[in-house]
């Protein structure tokens, strides 16, 4: 097995509120490898985008990092000096957001916004700058591309402004691209057209992909593995193909079954009962059991492990024996 | 719509926004209880004196024929003369008017190179050691009362350390050896334009104190507004993403956000650019300087009604011309902001 690009491990990050300390994440680890899609999927307030922000150190305040490690190419960025790791930023791993109007500053050109970018990470003067700049743009399928660095963000259209995003994103070299539910704002259509981009920048360029989504779908036609975060907390990981056919953990089942579906035309809705355990109070042991209907005594008590149940395929469940996690 | 029209339009419209003005203070300087007949012709006169004054002031014709004789008057630059002074205004405007200006101007670069950091960094560094402290200056600034201050700094830097002058727009050695020529008024850059260095530096010195006064207003203004559309701004989208971006922390604040921020700030600062114009009376006495607030106060004591038209036209100009100028900035500085 190749070398993890990204190696995240039992990372912990809590928010300090006035009602309490909310534990926004309770140790999550996964592996992003070069050249892959990885999916992480999970619902409203699941930790999705904490787990993204993290991987850039721009957990918002009252939000920090409290435990675990993120390793890039073996270096834990948590003990590299801030001068160095906001050297990588933008550069090796570069994130884009959801709603891409609202990530490009509005008083700015794209020319200027994408000059700053790439003048930060690249010795390089304006001409230079610009020309790269061109070239991104073309290189993400913007037509016309000299003509659009001098338009303002409010003149492009959505999906457009989604790849000047990407461009910027990829103008200084980056291996890792996190991206933030990056389709979530878009018509369907120009959903499909992103998605594709994205996978066609893989295959390209060998780019890595974390791609926090909650959408299913989008899971299924681009990732090459899904981890399923819930409450903060991995509780199934694996090749897409494993997740969709042989799914394990009783949140994922629940989540899957309530994709709406044609064939169920007629009946109610799936839909998993209780809601999200509260941040300030976890509840003890398994984080889903009071969710769950297979809970026993074992999941009260103890929280699961993940553990590898098949070649690749990771579940924390007692369903599937294994001892507990700390 | 092109930007010349645009301007071309607002100044047509400025016209009538100032016949309005002259139009609505002439009429009340002619029905306030006063004579100004008898003001013209100074203490204790004869009724025949009076009489004859009446007649030259031309009062005693009807008022709409009165204020046709103003307004053409007015059309070719003549403000009229003073009732007290018997001088012409347009005179003591060129004197006063670029003291006011200079002084406001210096006041208001203060208020800039201040306020507008000091809000930036409050709002960067929020809730922390330097918010608690800039926001501290900010009440204090615009608490402090103008005279106190004013006093205040004279005490300290020229009673004390002897580093200022006290009042005036320059020392008399420089009136008497180093005379400055007048060209524009300004004496900073009348100094500047004719290479006198001395009286430049004298100048300079002068203006501190009072600028500083009077700016410290537009300073706790600048600072309040600058933090509060700084909070604003900081929380956008686009600054995490141009934090994701690697971008340093200086280019986000100072240009990638301050450029979403300014507008607001502008604004209060231009609005109180315009009441200093008048309103830096206090300033002005304390400091001896000879400023329009000075000038249009004694005139209202005197009841003295062309100083006061006069001024009041002014002052009703510059309002024009800068809120011409703010939303020329503004679509300047948001290229989402269109001219209609």
């Amino acid at each position: 097995m190749k070398e993890p690009l990204i190696s995240v491990r039992d990372l912990r990050v809590h928010f300090r509120t006035y009602a309490g300390v909310v534990h926004a994440l309770n140790g999550v680890s996964f592996d992003l490898y070069p050249g892959e899609i990885l999916g992480l999927v999970g619902e409203t307030g699941c930790g999705k985008s904490v787990t993204g922000l993290a991987l850039l150190g721009l957990v918002p305040p009252p939000g920090e990092v409290v435990g675990g490690e993120i390793r890039y190419r073996g270096q834990n960025l948590l003990s590299l000096p801030p001068a160095q790791w906001q050297a990588l930023r933008g550069g090796k791993i570069a994130m884009i957001f959801q709603d891409p109007a609202a990530a490009l500053n509005p008083v700015f050109t794209v020319g200027e916004q994408m000059e700053l970018v790439i003048r930060r990470h690249r010795r390089m003067g304006r001409d230079a700058a610009r020309r790269q700049a061109a070239e991104v743009l073309r290189s993400v399928g913007m037509p016309e591309p000299e003509r659009i660095l001098e338009t303002y963000p409010h003149e492009l259209s959505g999906g457009m402004q989604q790849r000047v995003m990407i461009a910027m994103a990829l103008s200084c070299g980056a291996e890792v691209l996190v991206a933030d539910e990056p389709t979530t704002a878009l018509d369907v259509t120009i959903q499909a057209q992103i998605l594709d981009l994205l996978v066609d920048l893989k295959r390209t360029r060998g780019l890595s992909i974390l791609l926090i989504t909650h959408n299913l779908g989008v899971v299924a036609e681009t990732c090459d593995r899904v981890a399923v975060l819930y409450a903060g907390f991995i509780v199934e990981m694996g090749p897409t193909g494993a997740i969709f056919q042989a799914v394990k953990h009783p949140y994922t089942q629940g989540l899957l079954a309530a994709i709406p579906r044609p064939s169920r035309r007629g009946n109610p809705l799936q839909a998993i009962p209780g809601t999200v355990p509260d941040g300030l109070q976890p509840p003890p042991g398994c984080l889903f059991h009071p969710r769950c209907p297979f809970a026993w005594d074992r999941c009260r008590q103890e929280r699961p492990a993940l553990l590898e149940v098949a070649d690749g395929h990771q579940v924390a469940c007692h369903l599937y024996g294994g001892e507990a996690a700390r | 719509m092109k930007v010349w029209e645009y301007i071309l339009r607002r100044l047509l419209l400025a016209v009538l926004v100032v016949f309005g003005v002259s139009v609505v203070t002439f009429f009340i300087a002619r029905v306030v209880p006063s004579d100004p007949a008898a003001l013209w012709v100074g203490p204790r006169p004869s009724p025949d004196q009076i009489a004859a004054a009446r007649v030259k002031l031309g009062l005693d014709r009807p008022l709409y024929i009165q204020y046709f004789y103003y307004l053409g008057n007015l059309l070719r630059g003549d403000l009229g003369v003073s009732i007290k002074t018997h001088q012409p205004i347009v005179q003591d405007l060129r004197a006063y008017l670029p003291a006011t200006l200079e002084l406001v101007l210096v006041g208001m670069a203060m208020a800039v190179f201040i306020g507008i950091p000091l809000g930036v960094l409050s709002a960067a560094r929020r809730n922390r050691l330097l918010d608690h402290f800039s926001r501290l200056i900010a009440v204090a600034a615009v608490s402090i009362p103008t005279f106190w201050l004013g006093l205040l700094l004279q005490l300290i830097f020229f009673g004390q350390l002897r580093w200022l002058p006290i009042g005036g727009r320059v020392s008399i050695e420089t009136t008497l050896y180093q005379p400055i020529q007048t060209v524009t008024g300004f004496y900073l850059v009348d100094t500047l334009i004719t290479r006198n260095w001395p009286a430049f530096w004298d100048a300079l010195t002068h203006i501190i104190l009072p600028a500083f006064t009077l700016a410290t207003y537009a300073i706790g203004l600048t600072i309040r507004m600058t933090r509060s559309t700084m909070v604003e701004v900081l929380q956008e989208k686009y600054i995490v993403a141009a934090r994701a971006a690697g971008l340093p922390e200086r280019t986000i604040l100072f240009r990638l956000a301050l450029k979403n921020a300014l507008v607001p700030t502008l604004t209060v600062l231009a609005l109180s650019f315009v009441y200093s114009l008048t309103g830096a009376i206090l300033v002005e006495v304390i400091f001896s300087w000879p400023g329009l607030g000075s000038y249009v106060t004694s005139a209202i004591i005197n009841v003295d009604f062309p100083v006061i038209i006069a001024v009041t036209l002014i002052v009703t100009v510059f309002y024009v011309l800068i809120n011409l100028v703010l939303d020329l900035v503004q679509v300047a500085l948001d290229p989402r902001v269109v001219l209609k």
